[in-house]
């Protein structure tokens, strides 16, 4: 049924269509909604679950990962300061191999405090372990946080759905909410392969020597690639029920373009419109999503981006000292290609500062003008008079 | 319809094991251990008789009333007396009054002892096999009935011997019932004759008793009291009436009626019951002091009660003459003229009290109906002590030992270092030990005894700590209240019981407090910290990280084997029952 949703309660849906059994979450904006939705489905009978009010992110991760311990389907959802204060059970719950599914809606750090979106949180946490990917709009919001639990599931790594804030998280579009038969059909009450149980007691994650740490961790890894494959496979049995598929990327009309603009979020929206109104004038652009980026899909970004002569990749986020984290990556990606394109790092859009059809076109025209970066990352739109001020 | 490919297994490897963690012994790593190490309250080391006010409060709140009230009777046989008459050291030292009020101690143990009448408990004192050995006692007030009940319970036939018609000494003759009604104090004197004690009234101690008791028993327990009051000598004092004889006739239901004021001189406690029993009987009270009211050795509530009932106080004048006088009209009565020279107060201070001296020539009169003394007291004269040459003697904090023809205690007022009624309780005590340490170990094993049963490091002397029970393992260390584990505690009023109001007051010789109800007393109970002691409240079980504390029969100790030493039971324990200790392996 088609409803008029914001991007949080296509989460909150998602979450209830999927019989989730344990919620734990502390509010924070702009995430709290997703949750709020929840408590009230969970008091009002509508969802059969039990939620856990904490104090803290950290007390709603180390829940999470109780109930996901004792087998329960674990459901949390932060957002920036709230996602750090999470950081070590991060580590936690991927090593313990527990498959939370957690929506993160991409929120600046402070200082200077700022609600607004900004992608640094979540990448900040890439090292986590964690399965992350990046949606676009409600509809994928949706559909991913449905198909998370079953990857969650399927490879026993927990799964981060990724939503910018506001731009995806606050705003109202018709979205299609599946019947739960549908859904059940897609997503079957877990089967956990962890599930702690007082009847028979264990120790688990006691301490491992190096004698076994790496080759737990190389398991883990093993998994991470394996969760690209299985990804693959869910998304075309979610096409078969639902009809729709989103993929773990997107290229459109990279094969014979000159540059291929690289987005994640809600600025591939954007940057549709400026591809439709390029490849109108002629011009020989592509435009590459990347959903996808842990496990990172390398073979789909060498695939897709190798043969363009140049890539403009676009961040809203800020690794610094070295620039755009994906800049980074895809660049890492395709430096062992030759011949390979010239990747442009473009930082734009941080804090929740808008980036507009005309960002995306100064992107595109910097990057047709220069035969190679001048800069490792360049930052667009700055206020040029507030930074000449520090110039002396 | 599912695709088998998603949800084929992958290899997981995770650490896991369902071997017990007990074959970790994490005690190994222990290089500090804890224990469980009570503590002194500093309420038990305030109190003379060294009673176990935590634990009575403990069991209080828990209900176990007959419990709370046999744990008073281990270490005083007048819980009821002592809840009205003590002057209450033990709330002045109270850990809680840091954090909100002090606990109403003597309120609670009032409630026990009245608990224990109204209800009909009778004591189950363990008493020890008969040590064939006969203990005379002269005087059957706190002091004589105290050696004669802790006396008994060692073993020991006791007959008291007193020379009023009544046992009770002070508590039936001195103190007034609006303080202590007689069928309470009736009721605790029965319980101790209970026990086996037999009280010989009517029967003084005089030259030829003492013969005979020099016979027929083994000992000789002195605690007869200041019964003997010290005159005024000066012009006249034959027209003043001796305070402690108006009391006692008050008390022997005597009909007295007196008319218009009446002066009563002095500023002890013995004043302040003259004077406001005689506001009952209608006069107007003038109590005529040497100092200042600020320096009356009455105690002060006392003092503030007897001014709330009308109770006038003239400070710094001293009577140096009293004359009779006739009503010289149909207005005034006959009387007295008292002459009094007036003091002021001298720079020096003696012993803390402000030193007078006479205030030049200057004097005042003042015309009264009545004059009463109470300006302090003595021992009759057949009891001084023997000579020391003569004898061998020994001083104790409350106590003077003297081995002289027979083995001779004198006890009570006599020796007591304050002269109140739970330390003529605390000698009786101390008495009753010192004897039987003298019997079965000689003259010159009782200091040392009597020091291990200290309570805290104070001269108060525990039976039960003397008796080898549970309290010997106490320490001395008295708990502070910065080793009060707050957090655990809510602030909570005092509870008070009702009281009469001063006009219902001297209407009559009503008892003026009233006994606390079972609710406001197990909340009061609830109130106490019961500092040093284990409470059971399981904190040091509930935080291990190792599981490592057991309770068995109530009883909590830990397994050395899984203690790794971190500490935290020892911090969380609320009440400082529990030490940390290096380990040296």
């Amino acid at each position: 049924m088609i409803k008029v949703l914001e991007g949080s309660h296509a989460v909150s849906e998602a979450a209830r269509l999927a019989k989730v059994q344990v919620i734990a979450a502390y509010p924070i904006t702009p995430q709290t909604h997703i949750v709020e939705a929840l408590s009230q489905y969970c008091s009002d009978g509508t969802l059969n679950a039990r939620f856990i009010n904490v104090e803290s992110e950290h007390s709603a991760m180390a829940a999470v990962i109780g109930a996901a311990s004792g087998g329960a389907r674990a459901f949390t959802a932060s957002s920036s300061h709230g996602l750090a204060y999470m950081h070590e059970l991060l580590h936690w719950a991927s090593a313990a191999r527990l498959p939370i599914v957690m929506a993160e809606v991409n929120r600046a750090l402070g200082p200077g405090w700022n609600i607004w979106t900004d992608q640094t949180d979540s990448l900040a946490q890439r090292d986590t372990g964690w399965i992350q990917l990046y949606c676009e709009d409600g509809q994928e919001a949706l559909d991913t946080t449905l198909q998370a639990f079953r990857l969650a599931e399927a490879v026993n790594l927990p799964v981060m759905v990724v939503l910018d804030a506001f731009y995806l998280s606050h705003t109202f579009e018709p979205i299609d909410v599946p019947d739960q038969e549908m859904v059940d059909r897609f997503l079957p009450p877990p089967s956990p392969r962890i599930r702690m149980d007082t009847a028979d007691p264990c120790a688990v994650n006691q301490l491992v020597t190096p004698a076994a740490y790496m080759e737990m961790r190389f398991n883990t890894q093993l998994a991470m690639e394996e969760a690209q494959r299985r990804l693959v496979l869910i998304e075309k049995e979610f096409e078969t029920i639902f009809n729709r598929t989103h993929g773990l990327v997107e290229a459109t009309h990279c094969e014979d373009a000159d540059i291929i603009m690289v987005t994640t979020g809600t600025v591939t929206g954007t940057c549709r419109q400026v591809l439709a109104d390029l490849r109108s004038q002629g011009e020989k652009v592509g435009l590459f999503k990347l959903k996808l980026f842990r496990p990172f899909p390398t073979d789909l970004i060498c695939r897709h981006l190798k043969s363009a002569p140049k890539i403009a990749v676009i961040d809203r986020n800020i690794s610094f000292g070295a620039g755009g984290i994906f800049a980074q990556e895809i660049r890492a990606a395709l430096c062992n290609q030759d011949p390979h394109p010239q990747v442009f790092g473009y930082v734009a859009g941080l804090g929740g500062r808008d980036i507009t059809p005309d960002t995306l076109m100064e992107i595109y025209n910097n990057t047709n003008n220069q035969p190679a970066p001048a800069e490792e990352t360049i930052w667009i739109g700055l206020n040029q008079e507030t930074v000449e001020s520090w110039r002396n | 319809m599912q695709d088998p490919k998603i949800d084929k297994q992958l290899p997981l490897f995770v650490p896991h094991s369902s071997i017990s963690t007990a074959v970790n012994k994490t005690g190994s790593w222990r290089f500090f251990h804890p224990k469980y190490e009570e503590k002194t309250a500093p309420c038990i080391a305030a109190c003379p008789v060294g009673q176990d006010i935590p634990r009575i409060e403990m069991l209080a709140f828990r209900g176990q009333l007959k419990d709370a009230w046999q744990t008073i009777l281990d270490e005083n046989p007048f819980p009821a007396v002592c809840g009205r008459v003590c002057f209450h050291p033990c709330e002045t030292a109270c850990n809680r009054a840091n954090m909100d009020d002090a606990i109403a101690i003597h309120h609670l143990e009032r409630f026990l002892g009245d608990s224990a009448i109204t209800t009909g408990s009778t004591s189950e004192l363990e008493i020890k096999p008969s040590t064939g050995k006969k203990v005379a006692i002269a005087g059957a007030g706190p002091a004589g009935l105290a050696a004669a009940y802790f006396l008994t319970r060692l073993g020991y036939s006791c007959d008291v011997f007193e020379a009023a018609s009544e046992p009770g000494g002070v508590l039936r003759w001195g103190i007034p019932a609006y303080r202590l009604p007689r069928d309470i104090l009736g009721q605790e004197i029965r319980r101790i004759e209970n026990c086996g004690v037999t009280i010989k009234c009517e029967t003084p101690v005089t030259g030829r008793l003492l013969e005979t008791i020099h016979k027929q028993y083994d000992a000789l327990f002195v605690g007869c009291g200041y019964g003997r009051s010290i005159g005024l000598k000066i012009v006249g004092d034959e027209f003043a009436r001796d305070g402690l004889d108006f009391l006692n006739s008050l008390h022997r239901e005597e009909k007295m009626s007196f008319n218009g004021t009446a002066a009563i001189i002095g500023g002890g406690n013995t004043a302040i019951d003259v004077a406001r029993c005689l506001a009952r009987l209608g006069t107007a009270p003038l109590i005529v002091y040497r100092r200042r009211i600020q320096d009356m050795p009455a105690f002060e509530p006392e003092i503030a009660m007897a001014v709330e009932e009308g109770v006038r106080i003239m400070q710094l004048v001293v009577p140096i003459r009293i004359r009779e006088t006739a009503g010289n009209s149909s207005s005034s009565l006959p009387g007295y003229e008292l002459t009094l020279q007036k003091m002021k107060v001298s720079k020096k201070e003696i012993s803390g009290r402000a030193r007078v001296i006479p205030d030049g020539e200057d004097t005042a009169t003042l015309t009264v109906q009545n004059i009463f003394v109470a300006i302090g007291a003595a021992a009759a004269a057949l009891w001084q002590f023997p000579d020391s040459k003569e004898s061998k003697t020994l001083t104790l904090s409350h106590c003077a030992f003297f081995e002289h023809k027979m083995p001779l205690i004198f006890g009570g007022d006599l020796t007591s270092p304050i002269k109140s009624v739970t330390d003529a309780i605390a000698s009786g005590k101390q008495a009753a030990m010192a004897f039987d340490t003298y019997f079965k170990h000689g003259m010159d094993a009782i200091e040392e005894r009597l020091a291990n049963c200290r309570v805290g490091a104070g001269p108060a002397l525990s039976m039960d700590i003397y008796l080898e029970k549970d309290r010997k393992n106490r320490t001395a260390h008295i708990v502070s209240y910065d080793e009060i584990v707050t957090d655990y505690f809510q602030t909570a009023a005092r509870s008070v019981p009702s009281t009469l109001d001063a006009g219902q007051r001297i209407r009559s010789f009503t008892e003026i407090e009233s006994t606390l109800d079972n609710n406001a007393a197990r909340e009061e109970a609830g109130r106490c910290f019961n500092c040093g002691i284990c409470a059971s409240c399981d904190y040091c079980r509930l935080y291990c990280p190792e599981m490592a504390v057991k309770v068995e029969n109530a009883r909590r100790s830990i397994n050395m084997d899984f203690c790794k030493g971190c500490g935290v039971c020892v911090t969380e324990c609320p009440r400082n029952a529990m030490a940390l200790e290096e380990e040296i392996k």
